[in-house]
This record gives C-alpha cells, structure tokens and sequence, in this order.
C-alpha cells in the first residue's frame, strides 16, 4: 500500500510540477463555470437552488478532460522507456497501474473540489437539498473514476500519446452514450444489458441524492476491469509465449 | 515471467467474477436516501396507511412484457414498491402482474377499466414498429375498484398507489361543504383541489340560502372567492355552525386587481370582512407588495418586432420562505396575487393563533385606488414595510365556549381553475389540501401530498447582484487554482535557491 501511495504522490506531483494539471482544471472550471453561470440555461435561468446544472455540464467536461489526463500515463512512461527504470524498482506492476489511477483520480477530486463555490452560493440563494449535491458530487467521481480506468487501460496499450486520448475517447463514447441509445432501441435482454452498462443509468441514478449498492458495484466493475486489463498489457513485456 | 495464456485465463476467470457479481447485485440491493424529504422512501403516510388497512387489496398491475429498457424500469419500480407495499401491510396487499399483448382477452379487460396503451416506436430489424405499452393497475378491495390508467415512473408512482389504496379503504369519508350561492366557483371550477381533497373528503355544495344551517356532519366548511354579499343570516348560521365546534376556510380577497383595465381598487364589501372582525382578524386596506415576487408576461414591440418578455410584478407576492406549522410543512412556492394584509386582534390566551404564509422582510404597502403601471421603477423605499401576514389558522373558542378552528387567506384565486381550466401550481393546491386536513383533523396525507414537489426557487436578486454572483462563481475557483500555482512556484525558487547555497534540509 505504501508503495503505491509513494506512486500517487510522485505522480500527483508530477502534474503540478509540469503546466498540465493547470491547464486542465483551469478549462474544467471555465467550461463548468461557463455553462453553470453564465450560458444557456444557467442556474439563474432555471431559477432552482440545486447543482442539477453543473453535473449535467460536468457529466461530458469530464468525459472529455480524463482522457487528456490519463493518456501519457503509460503511454509516456512506454515510450521514453522510463518505464523498465521502474520496473527495476521493487514495485509490481499492479501496484505502479493503481499509483497512477490513484494520481488521477485525486487531481480530479481536487477539480471538483474547486467548485464547492458552486455549491456555497447556491445554499446562500436558496433552500438546497444537499443530499442530492453530495450524491451529484459523488456520481461525478464514480463517473470519473471509471474514465480513468478506461483511460489507463488506453494508455497502457499504445506508446503515442495522441491514440490513447483517441482510445479513450472512442471507449468512454460507448459508455457516456452508445449503450444508452442501444438500450433505448433494443428491447427485452439486450435493451436491459445495453442500459444496465451505460454509465449515464448509474450517473443519474446516483445525482439523484440515492446510493444504490448496484451503481457502487457498477462503476468499482469498470475500475477493476479497467485496472486489471492495463496490468496485463503492461506486463506483456514479460510475457512468454 | 509469465505466462501469457495464464494471464489470459486470469482475466477471463475476473471477467466471469464481475459478471456474477453484477448479475446477483442487481437482484440483491440496498439503497440509502439521502434527499432531504427522503424521496425515494416510503413516506409516513404510506406506512400509516399500509398499517392500518384491514381488508385485502388486490392489485392487478397490466404491463406490457416486451418493452424498452428504460419502461422496463419503471415496471420494475413499481414492482420493487408493491413488494414493499406487500411487506409492510403484513400480506394485506397483494400483487400479480399480466401482460396484455400476449392475449387479447386481458387486453380486452385492461381496455374495459380504462388503461389504455401507449403507443411507441421502437427499431426492430431496421424497421420502426409501433408497440402498444400497457402500464397500467387496477386495485380491488372487495367489491370496490380503483384504476391507475397510467402508471407514473417516480414520486407520483407512491403517491398514486397510497391515495387509490386510502380511497378504497375509508368507507365513510368525512364531509366537507363547499359554500355556493355568492359567486363562487363551482366544484368544477376547482378540479384541482377536489381532485386531490377527494381522496380524503366527500366533497358537497352548499348553499345556506336554502338550508336553515350548516349540517353537523360537515367536518369543514370552505369559504372559496365568493363575489357577492353574503347575508347577515348566512353568517349566523355559519356561527351556530362554529358555536358546535364546525371549521371554516376562508379563502378571500378584500381587493380588486385587474390587469386588463391596469386600475386597482378595494373591492366592494361583501361582510366577509366584517365578519373576519368578529373574529378578531382584520384585513388591510392596501396592496401588499413585495420585492420577492412573480412575473408578469408583456408584449413589447420594438420597431418591428413584437416579442413577449418577464417581468417582475410586486403585486403577485412570491412566497418561499414558511413558518413551522402543519400546513405548511413541505410547501416550497406559493404565488398570491393581488392581497391585502391580515392581523390577529385577539388578545384571549385560550386562542392559538399561527401565521402560515408570510412575505419576504422587503415588503411593502401600496395605497389604493391607483393605476398599474408595469414599467414602474421599484425602489428599496417602495419595500419597507416589513414582512406581511397572508394567511392565518385560529384554534380555540372563536364562537361561544367550544374549540373551533379557522383558517383564513387573503386571496380566493389562487386555488380557483375557473372555466376553462387552467392548470394552477401543486404547492398552491397542497396549501389548501392541507388547511382542510388540519381543519378536519386529518393530517395524514400531507406528508405524502408535498413530496417530491421539485421547486426550489433561488432568491431575487437585483440585476448587478446577480451579475457580481456569476462572475464571483466562474472566476474564484480559477483564481484559487492560480494561486495554489504561484505558491507551489515560490516555493520551488526558495527551495531551489536553497540547494543552491548548499542547504539541502
């Protein structure tokens, strides 16, 4: 656990230190703030003191915002061949893939974090019902959370950047989308399973204030299917056939 | 080193894991509701309901087997509740489910009870197909039957299935009048309101004109926007009615607003008023404005373009803001426009009396007679009356020495639908649900009536208020990034120009 958590840290470091973490809250937040406050049908607009707006924007900012965090993840680490230097270090493979994740993972808790301003200004307007904020927040770490993994699992595959984030992007739209829209057309078992693996069921489910014991096994399904996966394509170096 | 088909079979075997796992969860789950009115449980209400039923109740729910998943959630809801429903009325309600597509003979009944289908399309080998999706339940206790033609997927789904199950288990409903003969809207007139009070109440007309007095088994009278004089022997027979411990609902209006002709006055007396005194309530003689309030839609023509826009009207009080009472409780919006205010007088200690629906601290007084004028500028100074009383419950010896109750509110339109209908907001219908179940002392649906009803107005702002407030939100939590960056910069260069000096602590 120990070793792990001196990855998270390392790594979680790494991106304050270089420009990226930066650039990515800060157009987080702007398109958050953006389409919670000022755009379109903002909080205002709606009238209602509730965050409904800002996880619904927050539901696709992120979608779009995790792969560009996770692709140099392992893709990097690949590439420039740092990760042999690692791997000479006695840590085991799983243990660097769940360092990482956990560096993601809390830079975007740390993202969200930022916008409990949101959330102070819209009690002060009015009465909240705050056990459907703190369920919205959490929907959006569980949310992210799976991202990530997807996202490492895209990055454990490739040594280019650039494809991973493409990865990404092209799993994570099966799940922020397709499936909802498969679910909606198939019928009978199919339709359930399509809808049952869409990430929005789980999302809304949870935003809505509810802790459902399906959606936490859910989403810890994708983690694990996701982390596990990215530790079997990152040993493969190892691999004898 | 490994072996890559063990690693294979590794992720094969977790795949197998997950899938069970997934599979049994979704079978076997628990929920915890953290929404503040805990919405998605079972209400008190429900359970008192469920507790107290003596007799079996049999629901037959008809859904369509084949549907999308998403109606196949909605089915699975209302399945998940009855097994609730089952398990908390000790087996006395009981379900089955049917599928009428499969045979035209049950389709046949579902369509004789009114479920009628929803007709939907859905893609079935690259053609769109029309399905009819049955959702429908009837509810049988013994000869008695209630039918939900449209099952409702969330909050309404609860309060569906407890209203149809209270209404087939109350045999003798209480009663409840409603004054006739001055005006007032006809039961029609309110299909809202005695739509929701049915559940409960049987609801009567009752015209004092005809009748010597107010018949004993009337729970409540309610008193709803009568226009013309009521007599001087209608009032006694109202008194006699409340000397007997009868209860009254006033809804009233001592003010004539009218938008059309833009002129505002005190209405004509009708001795409603005069009668209120008696009772120790007095109602003002002024508008009561207020700078928390609803809006108007206005057609403005700008060259030449004609286009509708809002605007803030204090005249239309908007109250979001409740005290700790009964009635009240869960209420979130209530709109009433045109009012004047009410005060209690009394100064016996045995009467109770409790102020229900209040303005906002910046209210104001606006004298009468006098035009409407919407473009008008409103200051701070048009709002500093303080806040103002709309409506009022008394309890206690109003006539003679027995305990009667009234409630009072200084509006009749607000729960009114008129002819055409139009449709009003729940939480207006709620209010007064609820004052006529506290006054038949009934308060057992209120709990359920005001869940789930989503509205949680922000507060008004002024336009550069609210402007400071959007920027404030886009731009801090930036800024609190930016810092933390420049922080975590100085101190690298400190740290850096430490090492340099050779201090490496």
């Amino acid at each position: 656990m120990n070793k792990i958590w001196i990855i998270t840290r390392r790594e979680l470091s790494a991106f304050f230190d270089s420009l990226i973490a930066y650039v990515l809250i800060v157009i987080f937040l702007g398109l958050s703030g953006f389409f919670t406050w000022l755009f379109g049908n903002n909080v205002f607009v709606i009238g209602q003191a509730s965050l409904q707006v800002f996880f619904q924007i927050g539901f696709w900012t992120l979608f779009f915002f995790i792969p560009a965090l996770t692709m140099k993840m392992l893709a990097e680490e690949t590439k420039s061949g740092t990760i042999e230097l690692l791997s000479t270090k006695a840590v085991t493979d799983w243990q660097i893939v769940t360092g990482k994740f956990l560096a993601c993972w809390l830079l975007v808790a740390i993202a969200l974090v930022a916008t409990l301003p949101y959330y102070m200004t819209v009690s002060q307007l009015g009465t909240v019902d705050h056990g459907a904020i703190v369920g919205g927040y959490l929907g959006l770490l569980f949310l992210s959370a799976g991202y990530i993994s997807i996202g490492i699992f895209a990055s454990s595959i490739t040594n280019n950047q650039i494809v991973a984030f493409l990865f990404a992007l092209l799993i994570g739209i099966f799940f922020q989308l397709l499936f909802d829209v498969m679910g909606f057309n198939f019928r009978g078992l199919s339709g359930a399973v399509f809808n049952y693996l869409s990430m929005r069921t789980h999302f809304d489910s949870l935003s809505r204030g509810v802790i459902d014991s399906r959606d936490l096994i859910y989403f810890a399904s994708v983690v694990l299917a996701g982390l596990t996966v990215s530790q079997a394509m990152l040993s493969r170096r190892n691999w004898q056939s | 080193m490994q072996k890559k088909s063990n690693v294979i079979l590794r992720l094969v075997v977790l795949a197998l894991i997950l899938f069970v796992v997934n599979m049994i969860s979704s079978k076997l789950y628990f929920r915890l509701d953290f929404t503040e009115d805990q919405r998605y449980t079972l209400s008190r209400a429900t359970k008192d309901i469920l507790h107290d039923l003596d007799d079996v109740v049999t629901v037959k729910a008809y859904f369509s087997e084949d549907l999308p998943a998403q109606l196949l959630n909605n089915r699975q809801d209302f399945e998940d509740l009855l097994l609730e429903y089952e398990n908390r009325s000790g087996g006395n309600v009981v379900y089955e489910f049917v599928s009428p597509n499969d045979d035209e003979e049950i389709e046949g009944e579902a369509q004789q009870y009114g479920i009628q289908p929803l007709v939907i399309n859905v893609t079935e080998k690259d053609q769109v197909q029309q399905l009819k999706a049955y959702m429908g339940a009837v509810l049988m206790m013994g000869d008695r039957r209630e039918v939900i033609a449209v099952v409702q997927p969330g909050v309404n789904m609860e309060y569906d299935l407890t209203t149809s199950i209270k209404k087939l288990s109350v045999v003798d409903k209480p009663k409840v009048a409603i004054l006739q003969g001055h005006g007032e809207p006809s039961l029609q007139g309110l299909v809202q309101l005695s739509g929701q009070l049915s559940v409960l109440y049987d609801l009567e007309p009752l015209d004092l004109k005809q009748k010597s007095e107010v018949p004993g088994y009337i729970k409540t009278l309610a008193i709803i926007h009568p226009k013309d004089t009521i007599s001087a022997e209608e009032f006694a027979r109202i008194d006699a009615y409340m000397a007997q411990g009868g209860n009254v609902f006033v809804a009233y209006s001592n003010m004539n607003g009218d938008l059309q002709s833009g002129y505002l006055s005190k209405g004509t007396s009708i001795g409603l008023q005069e009668w209120l005194r008696n009772k120790d309530v007095q109602m003002g003689d002024q508008f009561v404005v207020d700078a928390n309030s609803g809006s108007v839609t206005v057609q403005q023509q700008n060259g030449m373009f004609n286009f509708r826009s809002q605007i803030k009207f204090p005249y239309f009080p908007m109250l979001s803001e409740f005290p700790d009472h009964a009635i009240t409780k869960g209420l979130e919006g209530i709109m009433l426009p045109f009012v004047s205010a009410l005060s209690y007088i009394g100064r016996d200690s045995v009467t109770q009396y409790s102020p229900l629906l209040m303005t906002s601290e910046r209210s104001g007084l606006a004298t009468t007679p006098a035009g409407v004028s919407i473009d008008k500028r409103w200051t701070e100074a048009d709002f500093n009356h303080g806040s103002q009383t709309l409506a009022l419950a008394l309890d206690g010896p109003l006539v003679g020495n027995q305990r009667a109750k009234l409630v009072v509110v200084s509006n009749g339109q607000f729960i009114v639908n008129g002819n055409p209908p139009q449709q009003i907001s729940p939480d207006n219908i709620n209010f007064a649900s609820n004052a006529i179940d506290w006054l038949s002392d009934d308060t057992g649906l209120i709990d359920l009536r005001t869940k789930g009803v989503t509205s949680r107005p922000i507060d008004q702002l002024e336009d550069g208020e609210r402007e400071i407030i959007k920027y404030i939100n886009v731009l801090v939590p930036i800024l609190l990034v930016l810092v933390y960056a420049l922080i975590r910069k100085q101190r690298y260069a400190s740290k850096k120009q430490r090492w340099m000096q050779g201090n490496y602590k």
